[in-house]
């Protein structure tokens, strides 16, 4: 029993792929068996048959033979990153400032954490209605999705930058640049990427939500198309780029944020 | 490297026994947090090229008195003077080394030695050359690219110590500098630090809780004492020669040892009676 327990825990990159591939494979295998047995009108299967093609053939329709697909995409990719790099630009600084200018974050606080823990998507009608439907007012939307995480992140670390590096600087005549130079940006950074980590989760939902409201675009558009043909193997083959999307920036960030983070080695 | 040192015996003595002008003055210092008074009505000279050593019961103002020294804090009442000019921030040729370290974390050892140099304005190839001597002199060779979670608390010490002896300062304000070190490295540091002097000698005002180490490195011995605190008895040390292992030995040594002890054992007696 022992030998059996120690085995399954053992994490040799063997066991762990394979873990991996087999995990991946029963699930691919569930999918197949329930999209088979169902309605076509209510699900797919991942592979299917002749008279009912699945998920992955459609997925393959659309990368290799639907331009139109590959331009939904590249536009909602655009979307995502414009509102992205928008709320990191802001957000970053902004929380630096706020670290630094006690007053302004005392004044600013309450209205952060409310905006951090609002469901942003509730402010999407209003903000369309009011700034209408084209690129820009969406990537607003994306921005706000992304920005109070990122903001209220790196506001805690900014807080929490410890004194007495403030006080070995000062000893040591350090500028005010300087002091954002060696201490609050580096202090701040990881603290930072957490939050960019959470907002690229969040912008994503943001993007697709835009999307979807009144005037359809991109891969929010090809969702909505698909699901008003009953077109299952659609819906659920955008649902997987959009996945895609998410598992690869979040990858993406975390990759950054453990580097960055190694020298908070003592809070492993 | 001990060659250096045994041929600088003279000037080592020299120094001690004959303080130059007053490079430090300090007059009528008073501090408070608040309503918290920490000392009042401090009095003191340090010398050029002179050692003072600091001590005092836990929490009587010993950082406190440091934080002034460098600028770092506002002072209440009287002031403090460097070479004439009255010291309202950290002034140029001070350096600090920090009872709480200070490290930077995202920094390696190299870096953080370097840092202090940087902000000096000191160039590329001058830090290349200096970082390593310095990081060598204090015993952290092997341990350049370290980030301090990897270093032992007195390793991260003594890193703080290069870090602050990089910028060759004229007047160099110690934090209980060894007081993370086991006691065996302790002695190395102290004589290690005093040979750092005898080559470099600057006016250095060192705070400790120990009081063999006050006496040991001290050319004078100040007592700090009292509620708020103030000072209570500057011991003149005048030891003979540079000072090595058998000073330890030596009767005066013990003489002044035990007189601090005493004063200080009072003052904690008291401080018990209090409570009691
Ligand atoms: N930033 C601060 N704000 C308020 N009170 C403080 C502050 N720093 C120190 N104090 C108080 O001032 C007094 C002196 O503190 P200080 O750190 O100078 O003592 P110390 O002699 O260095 O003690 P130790 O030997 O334990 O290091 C203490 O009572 C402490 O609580
Ligand atoms: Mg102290």
């Amino acid at each position: 029993m022992n030998k059996v327990i120690s085995l399954v825990n053992s994490d040799r990159t063997l066991v762990r792929w394979s873990t991996v591939i087999i995990s991946l494979l029963l699930g691919a295998a569930i999918w197949e068996a329930v999209g088979m047995s169902f309605n076509q009108a209510f699900m797919a299967p991942l592979i299917g048959n002749e008279e009912h093609p699945g998920t992955l053939p459609r997925l393959y329709v659309y990368f290799f033979d639907d331009e139109e697909y590959l331009l939904s995409l590249v536009q909602s990719i655009q979307l995502f990153s414009t509102g992205f790099v928008l709320a990191l630009l802001v957000a970053i600084p902004m929380g630096i400032v706020m670290a630094r200018l006690i007053t302004l974050r005392i004044a600013l606080e309450n209205y952060i954490l409310a905006l951090y823990v609002t469901p942003m998507i509730a402010l999407i009608p209003f903000i369309l209605s009011i700034l209408g439907f084209d690129f820009w007012p969406k990537v607003l939307v994306v921005f706000l999705f992304a920005f109070f995480p990122i903001l209220y992140n790196t506001l805690e670390g900014a807080r929490s930058v410890k004194p007495e590096l403030i006080e070995v600087a000062r000893s040591f005549r350090s500028s005010e640049l300087a002091i954002w130079r060696d201490i609050l940006i580096p202090y701040t950074l990881p603290y930072a990427l957490t939050g960019i980590r959470q907002a690229s989760g969040r912008a994503l939902v943001g993007m697709v939500a835009a999307e979807f409201f009144l005037s359809t675009s991109g891969l929010g558009e090809e969702l909505i198309t698909a699901s008003r043909n009953f077109d299952m193997a659609g819906v659920l083959a955008t649902i997987l780029v959009i996945t895609g999307l998410g598992i690869t920036f979040m990858r993406i960030a975390q990759a950054v944020e453990k580097k960055y983070s190694a020298w908070r080695g003592v809070d492993r | 490297m001990n060659d250096i040192s045994e041929q600088l015996p003279d000037q080592d003595a020299e120094a001690a026994a004959e303080p130059g002008q007053a490079r430090i003055e300090i007059t009528g210092l008073g501090k408070s947090y608040g309503s918290l008074q920490v000392f009042k009505d401090i009095n003191l000279n340090f010398g050029e090229r002179e050692i003072v050593t600091i001590v005092g019961p836990s929490g009587c103002g010993k950082t406190t008195l440091l934080r002034c020294i460098d600028g770092l804090l506002p002072v209440n009442e009287g002031a403090v003077q460097i070479d004439g000019d009255e010291i309202a921030q950290p002034r140029e040729g001070v350096a600090m080394v920090f009872q709480h370290f200070g490290l930077f974390p995202w920094k390696t050892v190299e870096q953080n030695v370097a840092y202090g140099l940087k902000l000096a304005g000191v160039s590329k190839s001058e830090i290349q050359k200096k970082v390593p001597e310095y990081i060598t002199l204090v015993g952290l060779g092997g341990f350049e690219t370290s980030y301090p979670y990897e270093l032992s608390g007195g390793m991260q010490q003594r890193c703080g110590l290069a870090r602050a002896l990089a910028t060759e300062p004229h007047v160099l304000l110690m934090d209980e500098p060894f007081a993370a070190v086991d006691a065996q490295t302790r002695e190395i540091l102290q004589f290690e630090l005093l040979r750092i002097w005898a080559l470099r000698p600057m006016t250095m005002v060192f705070v400790t809780h120990s009081i063999e180490e006050a006496v040991l490195m001290g050319d004078r011995v100040v007592v700090l004492k009292g509620r708020p605190s103030s000072v209570f008895e500057i011991i003149e040390v005048n030891l003979p020669g540079p000072r090595d292992r058998s000073t330890l030995g030596h009767p005066r040594f013990a003489e002044i040892r035990e007189h601090v002890w005493s004063t200080l054992m009072d003052e904690a007696r008291a401080a018990e009676f209090e409570v009691n």
